[in-house]
């Protein structure tokens, strides 16, 4: 059973009197354990698609079943409840809460976790800040770091509640080609840890850590 | 559970990240709860000097004062009282236990070697510490014979002692009153002063009779007089009873005004209620005007801070927090914003009032209460004028939120 299977996924959206439709019947299927490349032009609909994936957006058509598990007809609340389970974002520009220090913002995932609690998430936080090497950098604000130390942050803040699915929206747009790759072998080190990822990318050498590339165009998978 | 710990932190954390708007929401609304601080003081302070006041006045007690109070201004007031009066409301009157005359006249001289002093001299009978709750700290009080014997005897308030003995014992020696030598036989407790103002302790105490015949020059008329009740409890019917009888007495006619005025014990309360009325309804205006100002700043710096914290949001949506958690977080924010604006404000209130009191000897009364209210505000402003900003961040769609 694959892990996502999408089936002829629509996503519209109005714009005024228009509708404009940015993906137009996109079927693709991700196994469990992949490590997965998406790839574009701009506006081809990378980051749409990678929403849907990632249960923070909807399709407007289409069925979307997640580990065995229908997402098309979840409510808001257990769409949220299904990311923070099972789904790890990792995004372009970071995206840490700039007030909180690396510690909180790694712990982040695990103040919003429904029901019972597994294991310490204390302990989980400072294993992965030290997995990313960061394990020095604790109450550092993210201002105090650099973009890839930024990044690391993120991917540790990715795992902290165990998801199945790492999202990485172009994780390295940011950084230099040096720190690119080092967040790159981070993700693969996820990759062979058994997670699956799926990373945004336009550049080949980021893409080339992929072992599947999933080209987009027009709305459309190509190949 | 313990999610909700999780987020009120979060909101605390949030509270200390943005100083500048929990700033500016912190000290609008304290200014607000400072003057509702000020008003529950206030009114706590007025009815717990009127019962005092009461207390003193005896809750058993009417007072009657000579004239009508529709015709005549204070003061100007003729006496229209008698001790034939006194006499017969004494004998008619069995649910009384004391009824004591009075008559007072202003601008009297007092002095003892070349001490001197301007007071006001009280005619009573040998009741008045008993009449008035009034205790006599040093010496006696007047007798029945004082009164009887029109003695040139004297109790003497607290001020008149000091100012014309000093630290000396008064108790034996002798003053001149309005130039009659008179002797000390008593002293009074220091009582300050009446809510109307009047000095208490600047009076001189004698004979009823003696002030009449020897100072008034009068035969018949008095001031006042005193009544005190068995049952306390019946006060209104016994206010009833004397003012038909006294207008009886004096032949009022029907329709016609009372030629007097009885002074009750609700009529104390009336009036100093009424006088702390005014600074209540001033402050009332102002705390709940600047309360909701406190409201609409709030509630525009969240609006902006739920615009600055876009992205926040998303990251927040996107790792699992659900709408609710969104505005749960902001609705902490605002109350414990409102909350520390609240204690502050209480503070500064408590500061106010103490100026209040040491300018205006205004009396002012602390209690947990006005806490309690100040605290409720403060949170019903923040849940009121959180509630818009917080349902806005939680209805940002994640995508949205996270694309700011
Ligand atoms: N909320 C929206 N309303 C209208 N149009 C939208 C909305 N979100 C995205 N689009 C449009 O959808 C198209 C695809 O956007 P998307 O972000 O998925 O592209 P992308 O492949 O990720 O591009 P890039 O490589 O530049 O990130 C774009 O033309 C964008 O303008
Ligand atoms: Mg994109």
């Amino acid at each position: 059973m694959p892990l996502c299977s999408l089936k002829n996924i629509r996503k519209s959206y109005s714009l005024g009197q228009e509708e404009v439709e940015i993906l137009r019947g996109i079927s693709l299927e991700i196994q469990e354990g992949e490590f997965v490349a998406l790839m574009g032009p701009s506006g081809s609909g990378k980051t749409t698609l990678m929403n849907i994936i990632g249960c923070l957006d909807v399709p407007t058509t289409g069925e979307y079943i997640f580990a065995g598990q229908k997402v098309s007809g979840l409510t808001d609340d257990e769409l949220s409840i299904f990311r923070n389970e099972h789904m790890g974002f990792v995004f372009q520009n970071f995206h840490l809460l700039p007030y909180a220090n690396v510690l909180e913002n790694v712990l982040l995932p695990t103040l919003y976790v429904s029901g019972k609690k597994e294991g310490a998430p204390l302990k989980r936080a400072r294993e992965l800040l030290k997995l990313v090497g960061l394990e020095d950098r604790e109450r550092f604000k993210p201002s105090q770091l650099s973009g890839g130390q930024q990044q690391r942050v993120a991917i540790a803040r990715a795992l902290v509640n165990d998801p199945r699915l790492i999202l990485a929206d172009e994780p390295t747009g940011q950084l230099d080609s040096s720190t690119a790759r080092e967040i790159m072998d981070l993700l693969q080190k996820m990759g062979h840890g058994g997670k699956t990822v799926m990373v945004i990318t336009h550049d080949l050498a980021t893409a080339a850590y992929a072992e599947r590339k999933v080209h987009m165009q027009d709305g459309l998978v190509s190949g | 559970m313990e999610r909700v710990f999780n987020i009120f932190q979060q909101a605390g954390a949030a509270v200390r990240a943005f100083k500048l708007r929990t700033f500016f929401c912190l000290a609008s609304i304290a200014l607000g709860i400072s003057s509702i601080t000020i008003i529950v003081a206030a009114t706590e302070g007025a009815y717990q000097r009127a019962f005092e006041i009461v207390d003193r006045f005896g809750p058993d007690s009417l007072m009657v004062l000579g004239g009508s109070e529709t015709t005549r201004a204070v003061g100007h007031r003729e006496k229209t009282i008698t001790l034939e009066h006194v006499r017969a409301v004494e004998e008619a009157f069995s649910s009384a236990y004391l009824v004591v005359p009075m008559t007072s006249q202003g601008n009297i001289i007092a002095s003892h070697r070349d001490r001197r002093l301007q007071t006001r001299v009280i005619g009573s009978t040998h009741d008045y510490s008993q009449a008035w709750t009034w205790p006599v700290i040093e010496g006696s009080d007047l007798t029945e014979n004082d009164v009887k014997g029109l003695r040139n005897v004297a109790l003497l308030g607290h001020e008149v002692v000091e100012t014309l003995f000093g630290q000396e014992s008064p108790v034996g020696k002798y003053v001149f009153v309005n130039r009659i030598p008179t002797q000390v036989v008593g002293v009074l407790a220091s009582r300050g002063t009446s809510p109307a103002g009047h000095n208490l302790d600047n009076r001189i105490i004698m004979p009823i009779t003696t002030v009449m015949r020897k100072i008034q020059n009068e035969t018949r008329y008095i001031n006042n007089f005193r009544i005190r009740f068995v049952d306390a409890n019946r006060m209104e019917n016994h206010e009833q009873e004397l003012r038909s009888f006294l207008r009886q007495l004096q032949g009022t006619p029907e329709g016609a005004p009372d030629d007097f005025r009885i002074i009750s014990p609700t009529e104390i309360i009336r009036f100093l209620v009424a006088l702390t009325g005014s600074l209540v309804a001033f402050l009332g205006i102002v705390g709940v005007m600047s309360l909701v100002v406190a409201g609409f700043v709030l509630a525009n710096l969240f609006l902006l801070s739920v615009k600055e914290r876009t992205r926040e949001i998303g990251v927040r949506r996107s790792v699992g927090a659900k709408k609710s958690d969104i505005r749960f977080q902001f609705l902490c924010e605002a109350v414990l914003i409102t909350s520390l604006g609240g204690v502050a404000g209480f503070a500064l209130g408590f500061a106010g009032a103490q100026l209040l009191t040491t300018m205006a000897d205004f009396p002012m009364h602390f209690s947990w209460r006005a806490f309690a209210v100040g605290l409720g505000l403060s949170w019903t402003v923040g849940i009121l004028f959180g509630l818009q900003p917080a349902s806005r961040a939680a209805n940002l769609k994640p995508i949205e939120a996270l694309r700011a």
